[in-house]
C-alpha cells in the first residue's frame, strides 16, 4: 500500500523519530534529576489533558515508527514471499492492536477521572 | 575482453566492517529489540495507573535483578538507537556527512550508548 511506504514511510519515521526525541529527552532529563513521581502524581498527570494526549501522541509514534522500521528489516533480509507477508502481517496487526490498547488503558484512566 | 571475475563469495572474514557499519547494524539491532519490548510498556502502563500496589509492583520489577538486566538492556538499546538515529538525520540534512566527521560520530555514538548501558545499571 502506497501510505505505508516509499517517500511517506521515510517522513512518517522522520516525524515520529522528532517527536520520540523529544519525549525521550523530557523523560531522561526526569530519569537524572528527579525521583519518581509518586502514584498520585503520577496518574493524576495520566488523567489529566496535557498528560493523556502526550500519552497517546506518543504511543502514535511509537506504533508508526516501530512499523515504517521492522518493514524495512522485513524487506531487507526476509526474502521468501510467504515468509515475509506472514511477518508484515504480523508485525501490522500487533502494532495495531498495541496502539488499541493504549488507547483503551488511556482513555479509561482519563474518563474515570473525570469529576463528576 | 574477459570480464572480472565477481567476487560472488560471501566470507565474513572479507567483508570490512568499519566503525559507520557497525554503528549503522546496531541502529537496527537496537530497532528490533525495543520492537521486541515494545507489547510490554501498554502492559506497564496499566498496571502502574492500576492503584497504588500496581504501582510500586512496576517500581520494584524494575529494582529487581532481572529488572536490572532489562534496564541496562533497554537503556543500551534506547541510546544506541535515538544517537545513531539523531546521527542518521543530521547526516539527512547534510551535517557530519563528510568521512572524517562520520567516523568520529559513529565512534561517539558507540560510547555514548555504552555509557548511559553503564548508567543505567545504578538508576535510584
Amino acid at each position: 500500500m502506497r501510505i505505508f511506504s516509499g517517500q511517506r514511510a521515510f517522513v512518517a519515521q522522520r516525524l515520529s523519530a522528532l517527536v520520540l526525541l523529544a519525549a525521550a529527552a523530557a523523560a531522561a532529563l526526569r530519569l537524572a534529576f528527579g525521583v519518581a513521581p509518586g502514584f498520585e502524581r503520577w496518574q493524576a498527570w495520566a488523567a489529566g489533558a496535557p498528560g493523556s494526549v502526550i500519552l497517546l501522541v506518543v504511543a502514535g509514534a511509537l506504533v508508526i515508527h516501530a512499523w515504517v522500521g521492522l518493514r524495512d528489516v522485513v524487506l531487507d533480509y526476509v526474502h521468501v514471499a510467504a515468509l515475509r507477508l506472514s511477518l508484515l502481517a504480523a508485525a501490522a496487526l500487533g502494532l495495531a492492536a498495541l496502539g488499541a490498547w493504549t488507547l483503551l488503558i488511556v482513555a479509561r484512566h482519563a474518563l474515570s477521572h473525570i469529576a463528576v | 575482453m574477459r570480464r572480472a571475475r565477481r567476487p560472488v563469495f560471501l566470507s565474513l572474514a572479507r567483508i570490512r566492517f568499519p566503525v559507520g557499519s557497525i554503528a549503522s547494524i546496531g541502529h537496527r539491532i537496537s530497532g528490533v529489540m525495543l520492537a521486541c519490548a515494545l507489547p510490554f510498556a501498554p502492559f506497564a502502563l496499566e498496571r502502574s495507573l492500576s492503584g497504588e500496589a500496581g504501582y510500586s509492583a512496576m517500581l520494584e520489577a524494575a529494582r529487581s535483578p532481572l529488572g536490572r538486566v532489562v534496564a541496562v538492556l533497554v537503556a543500551w538499546a534506547c541510546a544506541q538507537h535515538l544517537l545513531a538515529g539523531v546521527r542518521h538525520l543530521l547526516s539527512d540534512v547534510g551535517v557530519g556527512a563528510s568521512l572524517g566527521a562520520a567516523r568520529a560520530s559513529a565512534f561517539a555514538v558507540l560510547i555514548a550508548a555504552a555509557c548511559v548501558a553503564f548508567a543505567a545499571a545504578f538508576l535510584p
